[in-house]
């Protein structure tokens, strides 16, 4: 059976300003494949990202999820393809009122009824699932607190501790580093890593980061202007490359780390 | 406890169980004073129903008449036109009238009642309550008394919103002075200056641009209250409103009421504008 | 040199706004007097004849039948917390449609907002006039001027609020796969519950005068005790009952402002 578990084809994005932010672009993303899409500002990344999971309707092309076709997708249809695709962001979307508990719970409203869902009333067993998983990722201490009470980089433990809770196919990630100091930013790669890795769920990442990106791709997509300038192995990022992307020479950007020369 | 519940504390000792064996989502003391909070609020509310004597389903069958009546409203018509905008310009007038004397003799009073002006705190408390009894009362009861006074017309309605706007200037420009710092005044005594020449070379200019914020605030709410003011008799469109109300002219009443918003909405774009030259 | 040149440049433009602003000051003032024949010094010339008036027949003040008053004032408070409650729920509901970030029906949001801004700028005396060319006058009628009005601006009120504390969140929960109610009651209602707290005290705070202000023009209330006691000339009763509400206005200010400090204090 085919691995690949999303498919875009000819996508197009266009705003009514005349923008054209995505331009006729086509990908294929197998499973377990960590993708990571970089390009500067206005390149269209969170764009690309938003339009899988429908948050922002494309004005042409077809994206397929697991064989499913994302166009027509409305109302309780749309809600079961979303609980598939989980999100992570760059400001953690949390609800900050409510407990650490409550917030990785949210995760599971798309498996549950209305009205459960409403009022709170998960299962036993998705509590338990919450507490295992927070206790994993080194939050137990804090699964009382208020989610706004948290520092950066424990909201965003809390945000992929949410998206987990999803049981999802894809996760995807838009700038979730880019509020970050570095060391958490390491921990937070590490962990969005490390469990996509064991649950064998695949990962979409925008990041502006180059080295960032490179250490942890298994892939990279690079955007410029709405066009794919680049689709392979982290390896075959070369500096020519970057320059196309970013549109400037090598030395006025801001990267750490080796690169290969060509 | 039920064998989940006993895995989670294995997992994380701090876990809270509730009663039934559930394992809790949140630490509830926190939400608990705010849902106090809000029963109390909704039991009051509902509470404040009993005492009123009113015959509720009648009110509710008759409430389409309100629509009749917009309708009614919006058949704008030019008759007596003349006679409105007049009426306009006397609401505009006693606004522009209220607010200047509301500003002289509301810093004139703000003055003494501003703590680092006046060292005699019994002054100044007084002047302060004063003037919040002043503003505690609704604008439309000084004008009732001003009409009982004056009689009709816009000399009530000048005296009425003056009156209200003098205690709102007094107790902004006595902030506005309180807010100055000491330094500047004890720098200024200690060159010699008496009360009043610190007052005009130092306090005023100091916390002038509060003076002009506060200003153009009161001018719009001067305004509207202006305009409501006519209707209870103190001339101006608000007068021209009800008795075009009373006379079923509702066209005349309709254009009116267009002409009173139109008015609030270009002082508000003027204002912006001033403001924001003025901050360059 | 460029330095000093800079500075007095600065001065003068302050100076020319100034000037010009007090040369439109002055005119418009002449105008307004000119035009409404208000002369100060008459009124303080015959200030004198006022302050008699005034002394002679206002004072003392004091409260025959103070039942009936008291009972007007608690009528008063009562309609404010009434309306200011009916028009919460509503407000509450219609702003969930109105926020273009969690309304179903995005297009009907702009109208929403539209209408409420609109109306939010009739004033309730304005609603009470033309609720009572079409209803008649009653208590029943002040009560559904003030709700019209307090319904308006808290609907604005309510959704700026929802805008600003909670777009992130409810994107947080759209992509999880929430319906519209788990997104209203797991994201808006938890993080909008403080500030709707204080709106609608908020809320009270103001309809204690507009119920007073309507009830004098035949809404009920002290506003209309006030208004007959005065038709009929008894002005001390009248002084009497203008301490009342002044005293009742301050309270509720301060209870009000008390408690809307304690729910953002919660935080």
């Amino acid at each position: 059976m085919d691995n690949t578990i999303l498919k875009a084809k000819n996508i197009t994005k266009t705003y009514p300003n005349g923008v054209k932010a995505l331009d006729d672009i086509s990908f294929e993303i197998k499973k377990g494949e960590f993708i990571v899409v970089i390009g500067p500002s206005g390149s269209g990344k969170s764009t690309l990202l938003r339009s899988l999971n429908k948050l922002i309707d494309l004005t042409s092309g077809s994206v397929t999820i697991d064989g499913e076709e994302i166009l027509n997708k409305k109302g309780k249809n749309l809600r079961l393809l979303r609980r598939k695709m989980a999100m992570i962001f760059q400001h953690y979307n949390l609800v900050y009122r409510l407990s650490v508990m409550q917030n990785v719970l949210h995760g599971r409203l798309g498996y549950m009824t209305n009205i459960n869902g409403v009022f709170g009333n998960y299962s036993e067993e998705d509590k338990l699932k919450a507490i295992e998983l927070l206790n994993e990722i080194e939050l137990g201490d804090h699964i009382y607190n208020r989610a706004g009470d948290l520092s950066g980089g424990q909201k965003q433990r809390v945000g992929i501790a949410r998206a987990i809770m999803q049981d999802p196919q894809i996760i995807l990630c838009d700038e979730p580093i880019a509020s970050l100091d570095p060391s958490s930013s390491k921990i937070i790669m590490d962990i969005i890593f490390n469990m996509a890795k064991k649950r064998g769920i695949t990962c979409i990442v925008n990041l502006h980061q180059i080295d960032v990106a490179i250490k942890y791709a298994t892939r990279i997509i690079g955007l410029s202007k709405g066009k794919i300038v680049f689709n392979d192995v982290a390896e075959n990022l070369d500096n020519k490359t970057i320059e196309t992307i970013y549109n400037t020479s090598i030395d006025n950007l801001m990267i750490n780390g080796a690169l290969k020369t060509m | 406890m039920s064998e989940i519940a006993l895995r989670a504390i294995d997992i994380l000792p701090h876990i809270k169980i509730c009663r039934k064996g559930k394992i809790k989502t949140k630490n509830s003391t926190q939400d608990r004073v705010i849902n106090i909070f809000l029963i109390c609020l909704v039991v009051i509310s509902i509470f404040s129903f009993l005492p009123l004597d009113i015959d509720w389903i009648k009110l509710a069958t008759r409430i389409p008449d309100i629509g009749i009546i917009f309708a009614k409203l919006s058949q704008l018509s030019l008759k007596n036109f003349d006679f409105t905008l007049i009426a306009l310009l006397e609401t505009i007038s006693i606004t522009i009238l209220a607010t200047v004397y509301g500003i002289l003799i509301g810093l004139f009073f703000g003055a003494f009642a501003a703590r680092n002006l006046v060292k005699n705190r019994v002054v100044t408390t007084c002047l302060t309550s004063f003037f919040t009894f002043l503003r505690a009362v609704p604008t439309p009861v000084w004008v009732l008394l001003a009409l009982v006074c004056f009689g009709l017309g816009p000399v009530a309605g000048i005296v009425g919103l003056s009156i209200h706007a003098i205690a709102f200037f007094a107790r902004a420009f006595s902030q506005s002075f309180e807010d100055v710092p000491y330094e500047v005044i004890e720098a200024l005594e200690a060159t010699g200056a008496n009360k009043l020449q610190v007052f005009f070379a130092a306090v005023l200019p100091a916390a002038m641009s509060q003076i002009v914020a506060w200003a153009g605030l009161r001018f719009e709410i001067n305004f509207q209250e202006s305009a409501i003011l006519g209707m209870v008799g103190a001339g101006g469109i608000g007068f021209a409103i009800t008795t075009s109300m009373q006379s079923y002219n509702y066209g005349v009443a309709g254009l009116a009421m267009i002409l009173v918003f139109v008015y609030a909405y270009l002082i508000e774009l003027a204002f912006t504008t001033v403001k924001k030259k003025y901050i360059q | 040199m460029l330095k000093i040149n800079k500075i007095s440049i600065i001065n003068q433009r302050e100076k020319k706004l100034f000037t010009y602003f007090g040369i439109v000051v002055l005119v418009l003032f002449v105008g307004a007097t000119y035009l409404t024949k208000f002369n100060p010094l008459e009124v303080l010339l015959n200030s004198n004849e006022v302050w008699k008036f005034i002394i002679k027949d206002f004072l003392p003040p004091t409260l025959t039948k103070p039942v009936g008053i008291f009972d007007a004032i608690f009528i008063t408070i009562c309609l404010a917390i009434s309306s200011t409650f009916i028009a919460g729920i509503f407000a509450i509901i219609t702003a969930m449609f109105g926020s273009e970030y969690i309304s179903p029906f995005p297009k009907v949001s702009k109208i929403i907002r539209g209408v409420a801004t609109f109306l939010r700028n009739i004033p309730p005396l304005v609603w009470a006039f033309i609720l009572f060319s079409s209803l008649g006058i009653g208590t029943g009628v002040g009560f559904v001027a003030l709700v019209i009005s307090t319904f308006a601006f808290m609907t604005r009120a309510f959704i700026e609020s929802i805008d600003e504390v909670s777009k992130d969140s409810t994107e947080g929960l759209l992509v999880v796969g929430a319906t519209f109610s788990q997104r209203v009651f797991q994201g808006i209602i938890p993080s909008c519950m403080q500030d709707f707290i204080s709106w609608f005290l908020y809320c009270i705070e103001v309809n204690i005068r507009a119920s007073t202000i309507v009830g004098m023009v035949g809404g009920g209330g002290i506003g209309l005790v006030l208004f007959s006691y005065l038709k009929s000339f008894k002005y001390q009763t009248a002084a009497g009952i203008i301490l009342i509400i002044s005293a009742t206005i301050i309270g509720v200010d301060l209870l009000t402002g008390f408690l809307r400090k304690k729910v953002m204090e919660n935080e």
